[in-house]
């Protein structure tokens, strides 16, 4: 009888998905080599940025295997995709830590560190950050270290020089609803003001907003010197765009999330005079940066998204080595507890896509702050603010 | 707030509600002649845009050929859906919940696919998204405003005329109020309700083509611009297009404005306030005697 | 070993969302997408409660609950009164809309989510822990709402739903049935949020998108609209399939987008081919199929 057949197409179809699982579960134990965790967004709306910080930590890993690895091991990164999404985020944190059993990952992206930090803490697992900027992070718990500059640092950098330097005395700011922008507004207007300058308009926007002529023209209205947008590449050039043909002239600037060609592209002519942060050394700065970027032209024929990211995630796999390293030189066993010794034993890194590094008991690391700016169409270095 | 200010987000803000409007009356129009809550709308409205993208940025056809081909593309698209999807669900009597979720679950599936295939990135039809400006009277008017105003009308006077100077459009009142006496009259509805979903496309794909120039959009953004028309719709009354095009244009005006009252970023919230405010006071649409009933506590 | 249990958490938790969800769309007919709003009221309630304050968990679950169960009556009084049509739009509306609100304040977390909720299991190993707390809840979800449904109140329901005009001339009050059932849903929905929030100690309000709603609607109407093992079938299998397709490596881009795709073309395949869900058949007490 048909309705005997049903039930068992049901069974049928959850042992299938149950096996697949369990099957492939199986083969993820494995064999003699040093295994770190990587989840970054491989998938969703920031994949075009995860996916070239993804590619630069592989090179770093083949790199440094041509070299002989670490103590004669290969090293090995296990990648999973979190598409920027906390719940996926907290799936990787999982099986790195039950399947996978790693004493070490790297994650980025402020919702995905903040979700999976209780993981991290409860199993003692050291949870690197490498790029998520909210301050936040440095707060999250003992097993949460960033390798990355978090927002009070460059946009305090920012806000300082646009006063004392550029002598702007009245700002206005515009920020994204969200994490990112709440809080990097909220600490340019207060660097912004302890300098001495003052706030004159200070507007978010919906990060789903398609048109900012409202906010605007209460900018406009209030006739600041500059304007800080602290907003995202999807939204930047349309506040941007906008501002511009509702007749403000003024300069504009943002932070590192401006610093990507795609700004240019879009806005042709009004990109001119933008002012944005990078936390990473440029090619005039570092020399191995040169030839990262030409690494890109000639693999990919094109520069990555978000340079500066991608030079951290470069340059993460060899923080993870050194770690190894040196407990393998102690002789200690590869557990969570004792890599986050050997980072704060060994506190400054000296790395080769950005320079010296040095991971604080704050949790924090501090860098120089390079400025760019836009002129004739590309951007060309400003200051740099130690 | 001078009145310069004011004038210009008047302006902005209308010119901004003409794709809402075209989203609006096309909601409307396929509610009140077919008599479904089309929520697989938005997958449509993502169709159009991004077979507009691929026309423009991929076989590089012109602008005009582009727009021709993506209105195309969704028609059939649409007709096809109508024929084979809710046909049969209406064949078989179905529940209104059974279409709601064909209708949602189609745009989301149309929403993944766009997905897979165009990644998440945002793109927008065109390489540049600044529109050349020019300045009347000190408020700032750009090509594409003009651009907006002008398509819109055109296309709201258009079916306005087919509406209520044509034949197709009394058949289309017929088969809105009565279809199975309709088609005791000899109406082929079958045939009314195609070119009903022909002219809902047409609607779509002016409103996407000016949203498109405007915007980079990420396969998810119609979802949230339905919302709107669906507001539109009801304020504006079940089963008066017209009627939901004036509200689309009161509601954009409103929330264009509102930024003077409240924090820019509760500008979203707006929405869902009309959305709560209309079906508190008004679920069957704004009319004057329910305002006057309200106000004056008398009978309606 | 540890992640299937973590997994084992996560079913509890859905079962308790779909055979709640069921029982509002299945049973009661009523139009509502806005099930993940009541699951974040539960989740949030619990997380805020406890960060700022000590608070016995199991009471913090039931204020979840609690507050879910009057958030529903706000959602069902004023849309009800109109037509079930308009519950449909005003769901969507209600959802996202207070989804908004929670991004907006500040002792919410807003966008970037509430983190650090407190640990409450530190007996034993705690992802037991949770998975055993997690399926006895989905099992005592399951009891009750098995019994109200074979119970007289379940005639009552079905006969409403079935012909509400009937039923209203009759001299029942359809209103007062439909209230009862959604808020009995909603409540679940909240209790599970509580469990939810727990246990991975971080709240964020994307979590509650529309993506939620259509994975539960999945579940439901791909286990069985209306019938009560068909939930329970539902959010097994949808649970397990993104593991599945997860560890079968696709390349990264395609994954997200094919999870999503597979959900809604599971979805409306069974609608057409198969209205009644997988489980409909077997179930004595399952509602005509709704086709």
């Amino acid at each position: 009888m048909h309705q005997k057949r049903r039930p068992f197409l049901a069974l049928a179809t959850a042992v299938f998905c149950l096996s697949a699982f369990f099957a492939s579960m199986a083969v993820a134990q494995a064999n003699d080599t040093i295994k770190f965790g990587l989840s970054m967004p491989l998938s969703g709306t920031q994949a075009l940025f995860g996916a070239d910080q993804v590619k630069a930590a592989q090179w770093a890993v083949a790199d440094i295997n041509a070299k002989g690895g670490v103590n004669g091991k290969q090293l090995e990164m296990i990648l999973i995709d979190t598409a920027a999404d906390p719940q996926l985020g907290i799936n990787a944190a999982k099986r790195f830590v039950s399947v996978d059993k790693l004493p070490i990952f790297l994650t980025s992206w402020s919702a995905v560190v903040k979700a999976v930090a209780p993981i991290a803490n409860r199993e003692k697992v050291l949870e690197l950050s490498v790029g998520a900027n909210s301050p936040e992070i440095a707060t999250l718990g003992d097993y949460v270290y960033t390798t990355f500059p978090l927002a009070d640092v460059d946009v305090s950098a920012l806000a300082q020089y646009s006063h004392k330097t550029l002598g702007k005395q009245s700002a206005a700011v515009m920020y994204i609803n969200n994490d990112s922008g709440v809080e990097g507004a909220n600490i340019y207007k207060s660097m912004f003001e302890k300098s001495g300058g003052k706030i004159v308009a200070y507007e978010a926007y919906d990060a789903k907003a398609t048109d900012f002529t409202g906010a605007l023209l209460k900018v406009k209205a209030a006739n600041p010197e500059i304007i800080h947008i602290q907003g995202l590449i999807t939204d930047l050039p349309q506040v941007i765009a906008q501002m511009r043909q509702l007749g403000i002239t003024q300069r504009v600037s943002s932070y590192s999330a401006g610093y990507n060609p795609k700004v240019i592209e879009q806005l042709g002519a009004a990109a001119e005079g933008l002012i944005v942060t990078s936390l990473a050394p440029g090619v005039n700065d570092n020399p191995n940066v040169a030839a990262f970027i030409k690494r890109w032209q000639t693999t990919e024929k094109r520069t990555p998204n978000g340079l500066p990211y991608t030079q951290y995630l470069y340059d993460s796999p060899y923080i993870v080595a050194e770690l190894f390293k040196w407990i393998a030189k102690n002789k200690l066993p590869a557990t969570g507890e004792n890599l986050r010794k050997a980072l704060i034993t060994i506190k400054d890194f000296d790395l080769p896509m950005t320079g010296m590094l040095e991971v604080g008991a704050d949790h924090r690391v501090k860098k120089p702050v390079y400025l760019l700016t836009v002129e004739k169409g590309a951007f060309v270095p400003l200051a740099t603010i130690k | 707030m001078t009145f310069s200010i004011l004038l210009q987000i008047l302006w902005t803000g209308l010119a901004i509600s003409s794709y809402a409007v075209l989203f609006a009356m096309s909601f409307s129009l396929i509610l009140k002649v077919v008599k479904i809550w089309n929520f697989a709308q938005a997958g449509f409205m993502c169709l159009v845009f991004y077979s507009l993208y691929v026309c423009l940025n991929i076989f590089d056809w012109p602008m005009w050929i582009g727009v021709l081909a993506s209105f195309f593309i969704t028609s059939v698209s649409a007709i096809g859906f109508f024929r084979y999807g809710i046909e049969t669900l209406r064949a078989r009597n179905s529940t209104s919940l059974t279409f709601f979720i064909l209708t949602l679950v189609v745009s989301q599936f149309m929403g993944y696919f766009f997905a897979m295939c165009f990644g998440t990135e945002p793109i927008s039809i065109t390489k540049n998204i600044m529109s050349p400006v020019i300045m009347v009277g000190g408020i700032v008017i750009s090509h594409w405003d003009l651009q907006a105003l002008g398509l819109t009308t055109l296309t709201v006077l258009t079916l306005f005329v087919i509406m209520h100077k044509t034949h197709l459009g009394q058949f289309m009142s017929a088969v809105a109020d009565h279809p199975t006496l309709a088609r005791l009259y000899g109406i082929d509805v079958n045939r009314v309700y195609l070119y009903t979903i022909v002219l809902a496309c047409l609607l779509m794909t002016v409103g996407m083509y000016l949203f498109g120039l405007k915007v980079a959009m990420l396969p998810n953004t119609p979802l949230q611009m339905m919302l709107l028309a669906v507001i539109a719709t009801l304020l504006g009354g079940m089963g008066q297009v017209f009627g939901a095009a004036a509200a689309a244009i009161l509601l954009s005006l409103l929330q264009s404005l509102s930024v003077f009252v409240i924090p820019s970023e509760w500008q979203s919230l707006l929405i869902y306030a009309f959305l709560f405010l209309t079906i508190l006071f008004f679920p069957q649409g704004f009319s004057w005697q329910t305002m006057k009933s309200f106000l004056g506590g008398g009978k309606t | 070993m540890e992640y299937v249990i973590s997994v084992l958490v996560l079913m509890g938790i859905y079962v308790i969302l779909s055979s709640s969800f069921n029982l509002i769309i299945g049973y009661g007919g009523l139009i509502s997408i806005a099930h993940p709003i009541f699951f974040a009221l539960g989740a949030y309630t619990c997380g805020v409660l406890s960060v700022n304050m000590s608070i016995w968990p199991p009471l913090a679950v039931a204020l979840g609950a609690g507050l879910a169960l009057v958030f529903s009556l706000m959602l069902s009084l004023p849309s009800l009164r109109i037509s079930g049509d308009y519950l449909l739009i005003t769901s969507i509306g209600f959802q996202l809309g207070l989804l908004e609100v929670i991004k907006h304040l500040s002792f919410t977390g807003g966008a970037s989510g509430l983190g650090n909720i407190p640990n409450v299991v530190d007996f034993g190993d705690r992802s037991t822990v949770f998975a055993a707390i997690s399926i006895a809840l989905a099992a005592l979800v399951f009891v009750f709402i098995r019994w109200l449904i074979r119970g007289p109140y379940g005639l009552l329901i079905s006969a409403m739903r079935d012909d509400e005009l009937v039923y209203t001339s009759l001299g029942r009050n359809a209103m007062k049935v439909k209230l009862v059932i959604f808020g009995i849903g909603c409540a679940c929905a909240g209790l599970a949020g509580g469990l939810y929030a727990y246990y991975y100690q971080y709240v964020n309000p994307d979590q509650f998108e529309i993506l939620q709603s259509s994975m539960i609607l999945t579940m439901v109407v791909v286990g069985g609209m209306g019938s009560q093992w068909g939930p329970v079938v539902g959010a097994v299998l949808l649970l397990f399939m993104p593991q599945a397709i997860g560890f079968l490596n696709f390349p990264p881009s395609v994954m997200a987008p094919l999870q999503g795709l597979l959900y809604s073309s599971l979805v409306i395949i069974f609608l057409f081919v198969r209205p009644q869900g997988l489980m409909a058949a077997f179930d004595r007490n399952s509602s005509r199929p709704s086709k």
